[in-house]
């Protein structure tokens, strides 16, 4: 029962992080040894490589070459990499904030109906983009805002306020009244109980929040490709815009670009781990 | 405390959770209640002269034979993807609930692909399925198995799509399953020990009934997931794929392939309240489990 037990969980294990680790060595490979049709998995300073051998030559042209504009390509990998910092940073400060102050409020105040605005914020989470992004665009193109940053931001913002509110109200509600009771009782006005007692200790819980807002809009696809097709290119359509290219992917810098722009992603998991569980069921779930 | 601050209490407390309604109502509710107003006309992706049409979109997107095909796509996929992840899932999380050395770096480095982005992982996963110099059909082949041509044979390209999925979600899963069983009080396994209880019995009885609650919260958070699969689809075989054609693909094809916005926006409504019914299920599920979760607590 227990090898059994061991074989089941170290087989998942290896597939699992074989197409990472496969990642991993392709985005050191040269051109011709990333598509190989013997697999090349032992990396070797070696110039000269057998074509069926196990070597591959190691190099860093993979990385070096990001810096180029591709063929099909308008910038180089960077550009993009720069509009996707934007954008997700950007939209993560208003969800968190906006998000904080909204779960502030349903979590101190007696509002009415305020159960079924919560349930009303946590339903838009569930509407397919691809079904939302027709008005959307329709609305964009009257405001001037298809093609620009600012439509993405404030469309990630929207988008990750469920996450916020549920996420954040979770944490508020772990934090005792009484230190704001005493600070009303002192004098302070609600607004400045919230900035200067509330806040601070919420702090913890932002940070959470923030990471999963961040990589919520980091790794958006649907409303990204279909608003823009210039000006606010993020990285996963960058990426996706390759695949028309005629002369093949160039896979090492596709795999080097790809580890640059999922390396944020693996320090963020790590750092959250405890509070994963949190994050993916919107704080139903606290353990 | 409620009540103690006085007259202001009311203008303040909508200060709070005012700048969240607004913004979802304008950039949620608002292109919802537009998009009714388009799917009553012929408006085109590049503008131009539109007029009102009637129900001639719905009648229309009912009768397309496509839309049939990608709902029954979609069906396919959710249930299968679903099924898939949650059995494979819950026996991790079986396999992985005792202590052990490594643990914790296994269950985070588990944790990772649910966290990557699908439209970019999936690029790189066309690389590993390439039935030529993919990197799993060269292990198929040392092993002695086949050579499935996984993205290019109409067969198995949803089929592909799916272990993709499957990869990426499975470890959702397992996160969820793991803190259910862990809930469970080792009183219940002792009490069956003393009843000496067959191991499967005890599994039926004990540890199935008990992870019930967060599994079905689990399923139902993945089905409204699975549902709008938009990112695998596109990177690996297109939006207009017959194999493979979900219904947002396809909703991508009317809309930003043909130009039809009016026709879109007749399907999204369908889309829109199916979706909105496994949602409101959810919400009501995911209430009662928070309740318990609360009682629970205390």
């Amino acid at each position: 029962m227990k090898a059994l037990r061991i074989a089941f969980v170290g087989g998942y294990f290896c597939a699992a992080m074989l197409p990472l680790i496969w990642l991993l060595l392709t985005s050191f490979k040269t051109r011709d040894d990333s598509i190989a049709v013997h697999p090349k998995f032992v990396p070797t300073w070696a110039e000269e490589v057998a074509a069926d051998g196990i070597y591959f030559h190691a190099n860093l042209d993979g990385y070096r070459e990001l810096a180029e504009v591709y063929a099909g390509g308008d910038h180089a990998f960077f550009h993009y990499l720069g509009n996707s910092l934007v954008i997700g940073l950007l939209s993560t400060l208003c969800s968190v904030l906006i998000g904080t102050c909204a779960a502030y409020g349903f979590s101190r105040f007696a509002i009415p109906g305020g159960r079924d605005w919560l349930f009303f914020i946590l339903s838009t989470r569930f509407l397919p983009p691809l079904a939302v992004v027709v008005p959307v665009l329709m609305m964009y193109r009257e405001f001037d805002l298809q093609n620009s940053h600012m439509g993405l931001v404030l469309l990630y913002t929207a988008f990750n306020m469920s996450l916020a509110v549920w996420l954040m109200k979770g944490f508020i509600d772990e934090i005792p009244t009484a230190y704001e009771e005493a600070a009303l009782v002192a004098g302070y006005t609600r607004f400045q109980a919230f900035r200067l007692v509330v806040l601070p200790r919420a702090v913890p819980g932002m940070a959470v929040t923030a990471v999963f807002c961040l990589i919520s809009a980091w790794n958006e696809y649907g409303f990204a490709m279909t608003l823009n097709n210039q000006k606010a290119v993020t990285v996963p359509v960058y990426f996706a815009g390759l695949q028309g290219n005629v002369s093949g992917l160039p896979w090492a810098q596709i795999s080097a670009g790809m580890l640059i722009f999922v390396a944020p992603i693996i320090v963020f998991t790590v750092l959250v781990r405890k509070h994963l569980l949190r994050g993916v069921t919107f704080g139903t779930i606290k353990r | 405390m409620k009540g103690s601050m006085g007259r202001c209490r009311d203008w303040t407390q909508y200060a709070f959770v005012g700048p969240a309604l607004i913004l979802l109502i304008s950039i949620n509710v608002f292109p919802l209640l537009y998009s009714i107003a388009l799917s009553f006309t012929n408006v085109d992706l590049v503008g131009g002269a539109w007029k009102f049409v009637g129900g001639f979109n719905y009648a229309v997107a009912f009768k397309f034979a496509k839309y049939g095909a990608a709902l029954r796509t979609t069906a396919l996929f959710v249930c299968v993807a679903v099924a898939v992840e949650l059995v494979l899932g819950f026996a991790l999380a079986l396999a992985l609930k005792d202590r052990f050395g490594g643990r914790a770096f296994a269950l985070t480095a588990l944790l990772v692909p649910m966290m990557l982005p699908p439209a970019v992982i999936a690029l790189f996963w066309k690389l590993v399925l390439n039935g030529h110099y993919g990197i799993l059909n060269q292990c198929l082949g040392a092993l002695g198995l086949g050579q499935p041509q996984w993205i290019t044979d109409p067969d198995l390209k949803l089929l592909s799509i799916l272990l993709v999925d499957v990869w990426m979600w499975t470890p959702f899963m397992m996160l969820i399953a793991l803190a259910a069983l862990n809930a469970i009080p080792g009183y219940l396994y002792e009490a069956a020990a003393i009843d000496r209880a067959s191991r499967w019995k005890v599994f039926r009885r004990i540890t199935l009934p008990l992870c019930a609650p967060l599994l079905g919260l689990a399923v139902l958070l993945r089905a409204t997931d699975a549902i709008k699969q938009f990112d695998l689809v596109m990177a690996i075989t297109g939006p207009n794929d017959p194999a493979t054609q979900t219904v947002s693909a396809l909703l991508y094809q009317v809309v930003f392939r043909d130009g039809k916005v009016g026709l879109g926006a007749a399907y999204s409504y369908v889309v829109l309240v199916l979706v909105l019914a496994l949602a409101s299920v959810f919400v009501r599920y995911m209430s009662r489990v928070q309740r318990r979760e609360e009682a629970g607590a205390q």
